[in-house]
């Protein structure tokens, strides 16, 4: 019977049964190998040598070859580059669209449906199309610059744009995710401030400071952190669309680690390089844990 | 709730919204939603031009013609190569992801939600870190393991390796949707006699039903778009869809038409999926992701 | 009674049955003669894509009808290929069971034992018909497909050599210059003539650690000090930055839009439909130029590599086919190998599909390759069989087999791309080229 001593106990257990099997899997699939990626990392394992696994010498020499790896240093700054940038535009983009799509109507529905769309395509999909676009042989854009006049080079081979070229192809790709969260918030203010500002004459840019964005903050930096930890995964865009070139002007970290890792087979390097960034991914996900994302209230 | 016209209508006076410029109003407003219709297309603009591209016969992907007899050429050429083989594979993967961390994850969401033990915070933080981290740091011991254990190039092999992500998915969805399920009803059934988990299925899991099938569409649209995990761990035998189509992309010729109906093929499912599911995407992103 | 009649029909139904489904069953129907060796056999073959193995796949049902095998045939790009038949032979796959051995991996593959010597196979009578002749392949093929142990690994299928071809050669002619020979030649042309009729100047494919290498000699430079004894990298010398400003400019200015993407089968599109005049790249896709779909066959003309002031140094590559170390279908495997490169096929190949890259000697001078090779009047079996000469004299090739040249490839690869993309300058390019090999060398192992 529920409240008696047995029945806690027997509940405790049940609960048991339920938790532990998805906790031991998760363990098994997700610490074992990142322990095996750590232990690799001090060895300089690589394929072509299979008892390099086991011989822990010197055991810091990726990481102090690392030091002064001018490819894989280019890659972190290339990488800081491209997550500034995508974080950057889909927040402007997706802040953009949820305030002109704040309005309750089903036309406007329908229509975030539409805007859902690039979200949801499968990464290799967008990857793409947009290489489609960036091909100057067949791609719309180059046709249409051509047409009025503009002729422009191919941007994914030249160093100046090929970054920023993956950038919006990213941004395409995942400003809905910002949008969505951005007007799911704008959609919960509720009315009395607002209505109390109107009444002392502030003008909407000042409602907008004052008020609207203290509301959608969270949302911000929230998408915002999300938006940064997916950044550094990006793989598929950059596969197919400039692979890590020209030369290594989109070559980021993670990138840069594939390229170590499937090319030659350095699989110490590369698990160092690995390290370096779950380390990275870590403490970015502990400041979102911090900033209240985890879904439980005050634990 | 605010929204544009009534910023505008503060703008323009405090006058009730049927007498004061009302054509102004108007006009303003379909002004909104023609805007906002073109840029819908403008965003939907390179999806299009990739689904004309497998429509269009392969002489005249290079001409200028806007107009063309569409054709399903493209897509009856793929099907005779190995692209259907591959398309059943991510079937197969998908699935069975799903199905795994669906029976994994479900229980044990349901146990986060409901039993508030310590240290719960930090199992939970712990959970969705396991999403967050890049593929290439599981990959590399993955690969080498795989290859003793003979699980290389094989379905179960990549939908064991999905879990990583997809077992988090399931418990952080659920949660939230079991959250929404008042524990009275529960009690009552603990009242009556029933088990933890009877009453669960009972009680809590009918009612937590449609949550149930969002997430699972969630867990088989991850699963089916994933390309870097396909890419390393298949060769021939569990080739999924994404990494066929950039094994055509590298084919020569550039046949582009096939390109573009391969891709289309592939984000077919994906699309149909997500209309079925669109009303739980901003549940779903926003649950738990904000403090109400 | 009723049963009886019911069991006779029952039976008449039954073996009606049978006689039409064993009708129907592929290649167990009584009527066909010998047996399918390999019938349920799945053979999974691997190269990267080139003309060859596109013919191959036409052929593919008449294999499979011989010896009732079911093949899978995998062709993805060079570098893609390269990338997948090594991750997969170093940690001993058997994902393939018929690979290529790629020229700048033949090294390393081979003599780090994931490769099954083919001697006893060829040898067998049961399994290699006696006039399939291995000594017919040309011997400087075998070479690069033979290991330290003196065993054949691999068997040739292609020779690739480094030669040159203006597409629009009347472009040329009327600007009153002839075919470029000379390095200065090859730049004043192309600065004379691209652009005109709206054609750029030059492309060649982006695998530039074998597209740049002849230049890189023809200015003096080289890649390694003394292969195979000093492998000490010598890409910042004064000729070899030379080189690499002289190649990067020319892909550059003189290039079409894009042009540091092009694989070989873009480049092969670009001057087939008349977009690009002049290239320097291997024959078996200049060769091309003469094919039915081809715009310039009435235009092109073809040369050597050019010559710059060290001399002329065309590159000669050789793929082979051979079998993982790990793979469970070797005599599949062979049989497979066998069929591909008999004499018949080979001679086939040259005869019907105009195959321009013949490993066999009988095939190399038979009068079908000089015919089928020569286009708009140009002898390109001689200019190849030329550069295949100056390759064996000159020794100077050795630097592609060394087991650990595919880092330097890269390395090259990326080189010349910061230079024409603008991103380096060539000294900052090839210094920072020499010194990531010598990363790579000290990583592989190699003591410098």
């Amino acid at each position: 019977m529920p409240g008696t001593l047995s029945w806690e106990a027997s509940r405790r257990r049940a609960y048991l049964t339920g938790l532990v099997p998805a906790l031991v899997v998760l363990a098994v699939i997700t610490v074992v190998p990142t322990l095996f990626l750590a232990g690799a990392s001090l060895t300089p394992l690589s394929l072509v040598d299979p008892a390099s696994l086991f011989d822990f010498s010197n055991p810091l020499r990726n990481y102090a070859e690392l030091l002064h790896d001018p490819r894989f240093l280019g890659s972190l700054v290339m990488q800081l580059q491209l997550s500034a940038l995508t974080v950057t535009l889909q927040l402007a983009v997706g802040l953009g669209l949820a305030l002109l799509l704040n309005v309750r109507s089903s036309f406007f529905e329908a229509i975030r449906t539409v805007f859902l769309i690039p979200m949801v395509l499968p990464p290799i999909v967008v990857a793409l199309i947009w290489k489609i676009i960036y091909t100057p042989d067949v791609s719309p854009l180059h046709r249409f610059l051509d047409f009025v006049g503009l002729p422009a080079d191919s941007f994914i081979t030249s160093a100046s744009t090929a970054l920023l070229a993956v950038a919006v192809a990213d941004t395409w790709q995942w400003f809905p995710f910002t949008m969505l969260m951005i007007l799911a918030t704008l959609q919960m203010i509720p009315n009395e401030p607002l209505e109390a500002a109107k009444i002392d004459g502030a003008n909407h840019w000042q409602t907008f400071r004052y008020i609207i964005f203290a509301y959608i903050r969270p949302a911000l930096i929230v998408s915002g952190l999300f938006r940064l930890i997916d950044s550094f995964k990006a793989f598929p865009l950059i596969y197919v669309l400039t692979d890590g070139g020209p030369g290594s002007a989109t070559e980021v970290t993670n990138y840069y680690a594939f390229v170590q890792a499937f090319n030659f087979s350095y699989w110490g390097y590369a698990s160092a390089i690995a390290i370096v960034l779950l380390t990275g991914v870590f403490t970015l996900s502990w400041a979102a844990g911090r900033l209240g994302w985890n879904g439980d209230e005050g634990e | 709730m605010t929204d544009i016209t009534d910023i505008i209508r503060f703008r323009s006076g405090n006058a009730p919204l049927a007498l004061r410029w009302p054509t102004q109003r108007f006009l303003v407003r379909v002004g909104l939603h023609v805007l906002v219709a073109v840029l819908a297309l403008m965003v939907l603009l390179p999806f299009l031009w990739l689904v004309q591209m497998s429509l269009r016969p392969e002489d005249e992907i290079f001409s200028d013609a806007v107009l063309f007899t569409p054709t399903l050429e493209n897509y009856r050429a793929l099907w005779q190569g190995n692209f259907a083989g591959s398309f059943l594979n991510s079937l197969a993967v998908s699935s069975l992801s799903t199905g795994l961390s669906l029976l994994l994850g479900v229980p044990a969401a349901y146990v986060l939600t409901r039993w508030r033990f310590k240290g719960r915070a930090r199992v939970a933080l712990w959970i969705l870190t396991t999403r967050m981290a890049p593929p290439i740091a599981f990959t590399i011991p993955f690969f080498l393991a795989y290859r003793v254990l003979g699980l290389q190039d094989t379905v179960w092999g990549l939908a064991l390796i999905y879990m990583t992500f997809n077992l988090s998915i399931v418990i952080w969805f659920m949660q939230t949707f079991f959250a929404a399920i008042p524990e009275s009803l529960e009690e009552a059934a603990w009242i009556d006699g029933c088990g933890v988990w009877r009453a669960f299925w009972l009680v809590t899991l009918p009612l937590a039903a449609p949550g149930l099938a969002a997430t699972a569409v969630f867990c088989f649209i991850f699963s089916w778009s994933d390309f870097f995990y396909a890419l390393i761990l298949t060769r021939t035998n569990a080739m999924t869809a994404p990494v066929a189509i950039v094994n055509f992309l590298q084919y020569e010729g550039w046949e582009w038409g096939k390109i573009a109906a391969s891709g289309t093929l592939v984000m077919l499912p994906v699309l149909i999926f997500t209309l079925l599911v669109r009303k739980y995407f901003v549940h779903g992103l926003t649950a738990g992701g904000l403090k109400e | 009674m009723f049963q009886t009649r019911n069991f006779s029909r029952r039976r008449v139904l039954q073996g009606a049955g049978l006689l039409v489904g064993g009708l129907l069953l592929p290649g167990k129907a009584p009527a066909q003669g010998g047996a399918k060796r390999l019938a349920g056999v799945t053979l999974n073959v691997s190269t990267f894509s080139a003309p060859f193995p596109k013919i191959l796949i036409k052929w593919l049902p008449e294999f499979e009808q011989l010896t009732g095998a079911k093949v899978v045939y995998d062709t993805p790009s060079f570098p893609v290929y390269n990338q997948r038949a090594d991750l997969e032979l170093s940690t001993g796959g058997s994902a393939y069971d018929v690979v290529n051995v790629t020229f700048i991996y033949s090294s390393r593959w081979i003599n780090a034992g994931w490769l099954t010597p083919l001697d006893d196979f060829i040898r067998d009578p049961n399994k290699t018909p006696a006039d399939w002749d291995v000594d017919d392949f040309l011997p400087g093929l075998r070479a690069p497909e033979t290991g330290k142990d003196g065993k054949l690994y691999g068997i040739p299928w292609s020779v690739d050599t480094f030669i040159s071809a203006a597409a629009r050669f009347d472009l040329f002619k009327d600007a009153g210059l002839g075919f470029p020979d000379t390095t200065d030649d090859l730049f004043d042309t192309l600065k004379a003539t691209h652009g005109k009729d709206k054609v750029a100047g030059f492309v060649t494919d982006n695998h530039y650690g074998w597209s740049f290498v002849p230049f890189l000699q023809a200015f003096g430079g080289n890649v390694f000090r003394n292969p195979p004894d000093d492998l000490t990298p010598v890409l910042d010398t004064p000729e070899a930055i030379a080189a690499a400003e002289y190649f990067a400019r020319i892909v550059k200015d003189f290039g079409p839009n894009g042009a540091i993407s092009y694989t070989p089968d873009q480049v092969v599109k670009a001057l087939q439909s008349g977009r690009v005049n002049y290239s320097a790249i291997g024959q078996t896709y200049l060769a091309q130029l003469g094919d039915s779909g081809s715009k310039v066959a009435g235009t092109s003309a073809f040369g050597l590599a050019p010559r710059g002031p060290a001399g002329r140094f065309p590159g000669v590559a050789v793929h082979g086919l051979g079998i993982p170390a790990a793979s469970k279908n070797k005599e599949a495997a062979w049989t497979f190998i066998q069929w591909a490169l008999s004499k018949q096929n080979t001679r086939r190949a040259l005869v019907e599909e105009n195959l321009a890259s013949p490993t066999r000697r009988s095939d190399f001078e038979s009068p079908e390759f000089k015919t089928s090779s020569t286009i708009n009047g140009y002898d390109i079996a001689g200019i190849v069989r030329e550069s295949i000469d100056i390759s064996a004299k000159g020794g100077y090739m050795k630097y592609r087999t060394v087991p650990v040249y595919p880092q330097v490839d890269q390395q090259l690869n990326k080189a010349i791309a910061n230079i024409a993309s603008g991103q380096l300058s060539a000294r900052q390019a090839m210094e920072q080229a020499q010194a990531g090999s010598i990363a790579e060398l000290k990583r592989a192992g190699v003591a410098l």
